[in-house]
């Protein structure tokens, strides 16, 4: 048997390790398997870390998506930290064309600004606090982006919890409609402690896709399909994340051990049968 | 860290029902060190007696219980309920050269009776469990497990629960944890992990009374965790994200400038 292509096998790994501690087994994968490093980094979400912009005052996002080097561009001042030497970043030279060093061309950076300013907006309507970050890139044919989304429940409390979404999105200019590919990723920690409890800690990160082909007059109807496609996303998938971690996972407990005993389970099973027997024999 | 160290860790970090995928991974991914592999027998064996790995024993039909209670040092463990000594292979997980395995000692008759109440504590509440119980510490105390697991591959997840006790005839105290650790992995990773250490007394020092106390405090933490689900969804879950906002309504995206207005005048992007 052809063994299995490496990348795959650190994906595959990285689905069963602890999720709580992905950013430690990518560590260690790319120590293992330094081939892997720019794959792997650029393919494995983790939780964001926040910066406040020394321009603004406000806090972003970091990312892979606004990372030059060791540096991240703050979206609502546009200046990289630290500086770019060669004065790159900022308005610098970024023209019409692809940007220089991540930063997009003019055009999109006005759609950037405005999608920052629609999702801080998304950010207090549903998370009611947090950190929101938006970055555009141009494409060839289009432009695409990341709609970043942090926010940490109060630590020291008996619950704690953190969420990050992460939106990747393409959308690619067609003859009248623009085709978004959107892919988005939540990943979600909560624990909680106490004398009868114990110890409980459920953490995990959840993947879903979507394509959709939307008419994108202007820059604002963009923003607007971008907008509509994050939220709609983020129900679906907060419904999800509510079964799973919720529903599936006590599910499995109760499984495993069965709180009644399993003789009086039987006989209430037997009994719902005699029912239905009695029913169907009438 | 040391690249067998890294690899330890992730046999280390395998869900329950997942170390063989674990292995090929780890297989896949160290092809230019194949020596690799073969040094992960001490991580295996480590795997096996804290998940208390369990086996079927040529000719039986009971599963029984790999772990350092029931070690007999050399690759050798032993089964009080079929009486058997066996070899135990920490890579295939498989068991051979089963032979007798008489208990004797001072604790012999309260492991004997422990397992028969025990037997039917476990019928009670465990659709799929292995138990045990053996003296341990030079014949002092006893050492009981239960382990539980179901693995639904197909469907993406498994899941284990596991308990160990710790017995003191001279002081009648019952000290322990209780473990569970589920996997989910369609189109994810979550995982659920908990650990809660029990801590009782048995007055009676009886075998009933220990499973009886075992039963009584698994019973609580059972409670205590589906509550636990309850109260990280109606809090911490739900504070983290509304499903709406306020407004019980979905964003007007062609609107969100004029949010913008009422937002501040609302003070709330103020909040953290």
């Amino acid at each position: 048997m052809a063994s299995a292509d490496p990348f795959d096998s650190a994906l595959d790994l990285l689905r069963r390790l602890n999720p709580k501690h992905t950013t430690t087994h990518l560590q260690s994968l790319i120590s293992l398997a330094p081939d892997l490093t720019e794959d792997l980094l650029s393919s494995v979400d983790q939780p964001l870390t926040i910066r406040r912009c020394k321009q603004t005052g406000r806090d972003y996002l970091l990312c892979d998506y606004n990372r030059d080097g060791d540096s991240y561009r703050s979206p609502w001042s546009n200046e990289f930290d630290p500086p770019l030497d060669g004065g790159v970043g900022g308005d610098g030279g970024a023209g019409d064309g692809a940007g220089a060093a991540g930063v997009p061309s003019d055009k999109v950076r006005r759609m950037e600004i405005k999608a920052n300013e629609a999702f801080d907006v998304y950010r207090e309507l549903y998370y009611e606090g947090g950190v929101s970050s938006v970055y555009f890139w141009n494409l060839d044919d289009g432009f695409a982006g990341v709609v970043l989304l942090k926010k940490e429940a109060k630590p020291g409390s008996a619950s704690e919890g953190s969420w990050d979404s992460i939106h990747v999105f393409e959308a690619i200019d067609r003859a009248r409609v623009t085709q978004y590919n959107l892919t988005s990723t939540v990943i979600l920690s909560l624990s909680a402690s106490g004398s009868g409890l114990g110890d409980l800690d459920l953490s995990g990160n959840m993947t879903r896709q979507i394509e959709q082909e939307l008419p994108a007059e202007n820059d604002e109807q963009q923003i607007a399909n971008i907008g509509k496609l994050v939220e709609d996303m983020e129900l679906k998938m907060r419904n999800l994340l509510q079964e799973v971690y919720f529903g599936k996972a006590k599910d499995v407990v109760g499984d495993l051990r069965s709180v009644g005993t399993l003789s009086d389970a039987g006989r209430d099973r037997q009994a719902q049968k005699d029912i239905i027997g009695s029913m169907w024999a009438k | 860290m040391s690249n067998l160290a890294t690899v330890e860790s992730f046999v280390e970090g395998a869900p329950p029902g997942e170390l063989a995928d674990v292995i090929a991974d780890i297989k896949s991914l160290t092809v230019s060190d194949p020596g690799l592999v073969s040094k992960l027998a001490p991580a295996f064996e480590k795997y096996n007696e804290e998940q208390f790995a369990t086996v079927k024993l040529p000719g039986g039909s009971q599963p029984v219980i790999i772990s350092s209670h029931s070690a007999l040092g050399g690759g050798r463990y032993y089964d009080v309920e079929s009486s058997s000594s066996f070899d135990f292979d920490h890579t295939t997980q498989k068991a051979s050269g089963v032979q007798s395995h008489a208990l004797e000692g001072a604790q012999a008759d309260l492991v004997k009776s422990t397992l028969k109440s025990l037997s039917t504590y476990v019928k009670e509440h465990y659709p799929n469990a292995a138990y045990g119980a053996y003296p341990i510490e030079n014949d002092s105390k006893v050492a009981v497990i239960i382990v539980s697991n179901k693995y639904s591959p197909n469907n993406f997840w498994n899941g284990r629960w596991r308990s160990l006790y710790i017995f003191d005839p001279a002081s009648g105290s019952l000290e322990g944890s209780i473990k569970v650790d589920v996997h989910y992995y369609e189109d994810g990773n979550v995982r659920l992990l908990t650990n809660k250490a029990v801590s009782a007394s048995v007055s009676s020092g009886s075998g009933a009374g220990i499973a009886k106390e075992i039963g009584a405090g698994e019973r609580k933490y059972q409670e205590e965790l589906n509550r636990g689900f309850t109260s990280l969804s109606e809090g911490a879950f739900k504070g983290l994200r509304r499903q709406l906002p306020v407004t019980r309504q979905k964003i007007e995206w062609d609107k969100v400038a004029s949010y913008r207005v009422g937002q501040d005048i609302g003070g709330g992007s103020s909040r953290r």
